[in-house]
């Protein structure tokens, strides 16, 4: 019985295997050469690769931190602007469901497209929020938006939130709808106001929602690739450069070897910081 | 029964998976053997410029017309194509004739055997001489750079007459007094794309050939011989610091779109990329003349050029590819002078094949450059791509507000760190 029910995995096993643990086995092998990617010969280097990636590149250290400067702003911004429209948009009405379909739509958009609606609305000639700004007078606050290497990566984050807050409110929604109404019946008959039913009734019976929507949004961040070359060109600047982009940016420089070692402090780090993310969250639930 | 299925499957299975995973710990390196698809009837023209596809196609029909060869173009985005052609080349999928851009690319492309040699063939006699030099590697000829561009700021002439300047500026501090003169005039003196790496550059060519120690010195900063932080570099970078108050608003963050459309527009006097954009800008519906103006970065006794030149969009016969006499056939039909005309006056780009004639407007008004003192592009004399992004973004970062000083450390210490 039990072997048929191995059968049954076979297929998915063989794909994962094929096309996950090879490739990463690979990626491991790799990353001990200064393979360029297309030469027939390569020479063994040991760990030096993984050992320059961690302790003597500021381009991957650059990119390590925009990705946690992305990482927590889109984490914060995503959840928080999630969980506001599903706690408004939780009732069932007519106006709730139109605005639920209005706040979801960017999900749907590929990320190419959201780029290029982005690039206009950062464009700082000819943009959007520029013009926005001339026209109600606050042309002080103008600004290069993406050219502004310190704050960058914010306005990528913010183009990020919008187009995936709308996804997370339906799994926030989703869990305010599993709330037993009792339970805020009784936080009314016990004088609770509207923020402390949010604060006490809410806010703790959606944790499994919090959670699932953190461990996803940070995934997601970690491969926001498409949207930051899009946003960014490619390469991205150095303000821009996160993660993925670098690892790309290093394989186009035929630098095959080093770019496998990146990945591997890649995949490394989102390790890290889901297993803290756990930690954090197993924490504050408790 | 069943138990002896079951363990030959088992068997299998491990088996399977261990070969798997030792060939996964086998080391790198591929077969170099042709890969190309034999069956397919058209030939596929591997190419970064989406804006030549229209001419491409018209020149395509004639080829096909006399050779019966069908041509497929097969267009990547150009910073897409820098980063991933060599690897779709060598796959043979696509790319049976290609470009390349020169520098880095065209040489990795050569060392890793996609290009065929053309040393000795007949099509190389087409060409200029002295315009071909790089496409040439350890003394081959992998390949014939085809456009010839000027890496020169574009300058909308009409404005540039309204600022009371008869002929360009001589020196620095002319070219200073020149943008000065617009900017009183509420036109942005230079529109610079500063947030689109790959058009940022194009800058770095004219304010290095004048200021730099040797015609090699980008290529000498890789190799370490020099360095940002030497003097003349750190003159560039002041430069750079110099030019901000004559960048449109927010230059570190607008595209190479708006930079064009501002130029276009009339809302910029000069465009700070090449005359590969000309084109672009007529298509935008400009009607000004257009010349090149090139900011000549040191006193006039001591500037050696007047521009930039490059010669690109390099064409190669793949090595991999099963189709290689018909790419040969259409890399002869394009270096023909007639058809290299039919694209040169199509695109609005000047050629590397000679006695083409120059019909369209501006290649006629650009013309003498062709015969002035001009430097082949400096910055594609990078062949690693972190080190020239380094360099490139120590200019964004000064016009950004950074100080020279700290924008050169900084990158000189990531230019050590990748060397």
């Amino acid at each position: 019985m039990k072997f048929k029910l191995w059968l049954f995995a076979a297929p998915a096993l063989v794909l994962y295997g094929g096309f996950f643990l090879l490739p990463a086995v690979q990626g491991l092998r790799y990353a001990t050469t200064d393979w360029d990617g297309w030469s027939p010969a390569f020479n063994e280097v040991g760990l030096a690769n993984l050992t320059d990636v961690v302790s003597n590149d500021d381009l991957f250290r650059n990119a390590l931190t925009n990705n946690l400067k992305f990482l927590l702003a889109v984490v914060i911004g995503q959840t928080a602007l999630a969980l506001l429209l599903a706690v408004l948009l939780a009732a069932r009405s007519r106006a709730s469901t139109f605005l639920r379909a209005l706040f979801f739509l960017p999900t749907v958009l590929s990320s190419v497209s959201v780029a290029f609606i982005w690039k206009f609305v950062y464009d700082p000639n000819f943009g959007l929020a520029n013009n926005l700004l001339d026209a109600v007078g606050l042309d002080a606050w103008k600004s290069a938006y993406l050219g502004n290497e310190s704050t960058a990566i914010l306005w990528v984050a913010v183009a990020q939130v919008w187009f995936h807050a709308g996804q997370m409110m339906v799994v926030y929604i989703a869990g305010i709808n599993q709330i037993p109404e009792e339970l805020y019946d009784a936080a009314k008959t016990d004088g609770a106001g509207r923020w402390q039913q949010f604060r006490h009734v809410t806010w703790p019976m959606v944790a499994p929602a919090t959670t699932l929507v953190i461990a996803y949004t940070t995934l997601q961040s970690f491969k926001a690739f498409d949207l930051i070359l899009g946003l960014a060109g490619n390469p991205p600047r150095a303000g821009l450069d996160v993660l993925a982009t670098r690892i790309y940016s290093t394989f186009a420089n035929s630098q095959l070897g080093y770019a496998a070692a990146e990945s591997i402090v890649f995949m490394a780090a989102i390790a890290l910081v889901t297993w803290l993310q756990n930690r954090a969250g197993k924490a504050v639930h408790r | 029964m069943t138990t002896y299925h079951r363990r030959n499957l088992l068997k299998l299975a491990a088996g399977a998976g261990a070969a798997s995973f030792l060939a996964a710990c086998a080391g790198p390196g591929g077969s170099t053997k042709t890969t190309a698809d034999t069956k397919a009837k058209d030939l596929s023209f591997a190419h970064w410029r989406a804006e030549d596809k229209a001419v491409f196609e018209q020149i395509i029909a004639d080829f096909q017309k006399v050779k019966g060869i069908a041509v497929r173009q097969d267009i990547s985005p150009s910073n897409d194509y820098q980063s991933t052609a060599l690897q779709k080349l060598r796959g043979g999928t696509i790319g049976d004739s290609f470009t390349a851009f020169r520098g880095a690319q065209f040489l990795d492309i050569a060392k890793a055997g996609v290009s065929t040699d053309l040393t000795g063939q007949s099509l190389l006699s087409k060409y200029e001489p002295s315009l071909i030099t790089a496409g040439a590697s350890d003394g081959k000829q992998y390949g014939v750079p085809y456009q010839l561009v000027f890496n020169t700021p574009l300058a909308n002439t009409d404005l540039i007459s309204k600022a009371g300047l008869g002929e360009a500026p001589k020196d620095w501090q002319g070219f200073l007094a020149l943008a000065d003169k617009l900017k009183t005039q509420g036109v942005a003196p230079i529109a610079w794309p500063g947030g689109d790496a790959a058009n940022a550059g194009q800058l770095l060519n004219i304010m290095v050939v004048n200021n730099a120690p040797a015609d090699d010195a980008l290529g000498k900063i890789e190799t370490g011989e020099y360095k940002v932080t030497d003097d003349w570099f750190l003159t560039v970078l002041k430069q750079y610091a110099e030019l901000r108050p004559y960048f449109q608003d927010s230059a570190t963050g607008t595209s190479s779109d708006a930079a064009l459309a501002l130029f276009a527009q009339g809302k910029a006097a000069l465009l700070a990329t090449g005359s590969f954009q000309v084109a672009g800008v007529r298509k935008l519906g400009a009607t000004f003349p257009i010349d090149l103006l090139a900011p000549i970065t040191t006193t006039a006794d001591k500037a050696r050029y007047e521009g930039v030149f490059n010669a690109t969009f390099i064409l190669g016969v793949n090595a991999k590819s099963a189709k290689q006499d018909n790419a040969r056939a259409w890399i002869e039909h394009l270096s023909d002078p007639a058809v290299a005309g039919v694209y040169a006056n199509g695109t609005a780009q000047h050629v590397t094949v000679k006695d083409v004639e120059y019909t369209n407007a501006d290649l006629k008004a650009l013309a003498p450059w062709l015969t002035r003192k001009t430097a082949l592009a400096p910055r594609f004399q990078f062949t690693n791509l972190d080190i020239r992004g380094a360099v490139e973004n120590a200019t964004v970062a000064v016009a950004g507000g950074k100080s020279p000083e700290q924008a050169a450390e900084e990158a000189q210490k990531v230019i050590d760190q990748k060397k």
